[in-house]
This record gives C-alpha cells, structure tokens and sequence, in this order.
C-alpha cells in the first residue's frame, strides 16, 4: 500500500485511483471493499478478449477524514479511459448504498448524533462514461448510481472530485451534476459530451479538440468555477482536496442542498436563465462569457496563479 | 478471440518464501499490467497464472518468469498477472515493483 505522508503532496491529477482513495483519507483508515483480491473481474471483457482489471477500474472503500465516516469511490483513468461497466458500476452503486443503509442505522441507533459523524460519499472521477463494451450493462449503471444519489439526498452528502487526467464526461458527467457538491482543480475537466466527440460530430470549425487551451478554457476547472458548475476550486495536490473534504464533511444536509445545481423548481429556473442568457448573448468563447460575468480582461484568467485567481474572479451570476 | 490465459509453475535453485503478505500492483493501463502476489505453501514452487490478450508468446512469458522468479530466489508463491500488451520490461519492473513493495519499501 502507498505511504499516506508521500501521496499528500503527490499531483493529484498524475495519481491514480488507489492512491486517490487513499490518500484522500485520513492515514491509515482506508479499508478497501471490494478489492483486487476479490478478483471482480468484467465478464463482458473476458468474452471480448480485452484485458481484464481485479478492481474493474473502480476502487471502493471506506475511511474517515475527522470524526467523519467517508465512503470512497475512486475510478482509473488509465483502464479502459475509467469507463463505466457492469461491475464497476456495481461497485459505485453499492457505495453509496451501503453509505445510505449505514447512516438510517446509526442515526437510528445513536438520535444524539453531530452533523460531523454522520457519513459521506466522496467519488473521484475520471471516466468518459460508459464502457462500450458492455453498452447496457453500463447504462444501467449509471441509472442505478442516479437512483442511489436520490436516495442518499437529504441524508448523506455525495461530493464529487474532479482533477484527473481523463476528466469527468459521458453519462458520469450527468452523475456528477447530480451530486451535492463539486471540488475540482484547474486541471480537472467536467462536461457532457467530450471534446474528441463533438470535433468527430460537429467538426474541427465548431471545435478543436486539439486546441488544448480551448478545451480547458470550455471543460477545464477555472471555467467551470466561474459558471457555478463546480462549487471549489483547489490546488492539484491530494492534499488540498483532502483539506476540502475534510472542511465540508461536518456540514449539516441543508448546507449540501445549497450547492448543489439541480433538484428543485428553483434551480432549474436558474439554469433556464442561463440558457436564456447564452441564447442572448451568442458567446463565440468562454471569455465572453467571463467577461459577461465581470471579468474586466478574461484573457489574463487562464494563466493566473490559483490563489490569485480566486482572489480576483468574479463568478457568473443569473 | 478470447482472452488467453497462461498457467504454469516454477522452482528457484535454493528459493525461499520472501513474500509474507499479500501485495497487488499496477494498473492494467495501455501496455502495462497488474500483479497480485500472494505468499502460498506450494512445497517450494511458484504457480503463475497470467491473462493477456497477447496470444503467440507464451514462451517468452514463461522465459521472463523464471528470470525474475530465480533471480530473486522465490519460493511458495502464487503470482497472478492482469496483463495489457506489456513488454517484457515493463513486466519484469511491475513484478520487481511488487516485490519491494511486499518487502515494505
């Protein structure tokens, strides 16, 4: 198992999923549910002769940040682009399952209960979504992960973290705009359709997946911060993501509710002014857009320092 | 086009069970693999199982195994390996990977 010390200040858009789900803990209390040695492999893949993975791309698992009790998912970029299948998608459900059961019996056991003690879930993206290969296996998956992120709603806090190489899009990009909370670094990426997949639909004149610079200024965390899809922004360190959890983990259920971007009249009112805005106002990029928000030069946004970057931005209001 | 699936044992010259506890490694990443290795009372032999789609190099598999099964002198050991298109480097550094780890470095 990894050194917690050294993976605290380890990138963490370079670490993978293990190391995520560890170190995102406090040392030493990670148990893994689920692991390598259960041997979970997908029988879809098998079938196919593609490679197989013991954990099926997903770590799993629960540990504690604080007096907190924190259920972990953790996906792997580097299998499969940390798609979604039959098993994987198991995995996440049952987290989040066994999170919900686990909270209805403490809170039943123990009425006295803090806000701080009472669980979390906390998943680290990096998935383009479904896996293909087991095309309905893994849209059900997903189905299934939103039904346990409804049920979890109003009793365990679900906070979503982005900052990996693959970022998060597909159908988790759906799951991780369902969740109560989202913390991404600069470096993370979250969005519906991916990059490479609307230059293959809609060509490279629409959009330039190898624009690097265009594609982070679109997906990238900066941006995503601005337009209120994600609700933190940190350094690209476990460390700093870890410090996060652990200063939203004792918040009680109605602070979550706050943050998050759907889930009631309200807030879907606020999207449609969104969209009401952006049909009004025609963006050619999303420097209009920052510039719209208040932004004086949005240009000098994409280079600038993370500290000094949130010490200057102005965060689009509708 | 199913996957392929290797199994054979070894025996080191004067091996021993350097591995106490159960250890895994590495992602199945784009020519890369992952290994479980697991400390087994296997009257001194090492059982190896590997699954790859790579079909047509079962020898050179065989080959790489026993060099880092007889350099190390290992003994009473299951490895089992996920593999994806890794080379025989690369194989041999995740394996060498694993055993520092078991060795608690």
């Amino acid at each position: 198992m990894p050194n917690w010390k050294n993976l605290q200040e380890q990138s963490f858009l370079e670490s993978n999923a293990r190391e995520r789900a560890i170190g995102l803990v406090d040392e030493g209390t990670f148990t893994e549910l689920a692991g390598p040695v259960d041997r979970r492999c997908s029988p879809h893949l098998e079938v196919l002769g593609e490679a197989v993975e013991f954990d099926d791309g997903i770590v799993t698992g629960v540990g504690r940040v604080g007096v907190t009790p924190v259920f972990v998912v953790s996906q792997e970029g580097r299998f499969i682009g940390g798609s979604v299948g039959e098993v994987g998608g198991a995995k996440m459900v049952n987290t989040i399952r066994l999170a919900t059961e686990f909270h209805d019996k403490l809170v039943a056991e123990h009425p006295d209960l803090t806000d701080a003690e009472k669980p979390v879930v906390v998943i680290s993206f990096e998935t383009g979504g479904v896996r293909l290969h087991e095309a309905n296996a893994g849209l059900l998956a997903h189905a299934e992960v939103m039904d346990q992120l409804q049920r979890a709603r109003g009793k365990v806090p679900v906070i979503a973290v982005i900052g990996s190489k693959v970022g998060c899009f597909g159908g988790m990009g759906f799951v991780a705009a369902a969740t109560d909370a989202i913390v991404m670094s600069e470096f993370g990426r979250l969005g519906l359709t991916g990059p490479e997949v609307i230059e293959q639909e809609m060509g490279k004149e629409e959009f330039d997946s190898g624009d690097r610079a265009l594609v982070f200024r679109t997906t990238g965390g900066k941006h995503k911060y601005v337009m209120g899809d994600c609700n933190f922004l940190v350094a690209d360190s476990i460390a700093a993501f870890r410090a996060q959890i652990a200063e939203l983990a004792p918040l009680p259920v109605s602070e979550f509710e706050a943050m998050r971007r759907i889930g009631s009249p309200e807030k879907v009112e606020k999207q449609l002014r969104a969209v009401a805005l952006a049909a009004e106002m025609h963006p050619d990029d999303a420097r209009d857009v920052w510039a719209k928000a208040g932004n004086a030069e949005p240009v000098s946004l994409t280079d600038m320092p993370l500290a000094d970057f949130l010490a200057q931005v102005k965060r689009l209001s509708v | 086009m199913a996957l392929n699936t290797l199994e054979f044992d070894l025996k080191a010259e004067g091996g021993s069970q350097v591995v106490k506890t159960l250890v895994h490694t590495g992602v199945v990443g784009s020519s890369d693999m992952e290994v479980l290795m697991e400390p087994k009372d296997l009257g001194g032999s090492v059982s190896v199982r590997i699954v790859t789609p790579v079909s047509g190099f079962d020898d050179l598999w065989k080959r790489v195994l026993e060099t880092f099964v007889t350099r190390n002198a290992l003994a009473d050991l299951r490895l089992e390996i996920n593999d994806n298109n890794a080379t025989p480097a690369v194989v041999l550094l995740r394996l060498q990977q694993a055993l520092s780890e078991a060795a608690g470095n």
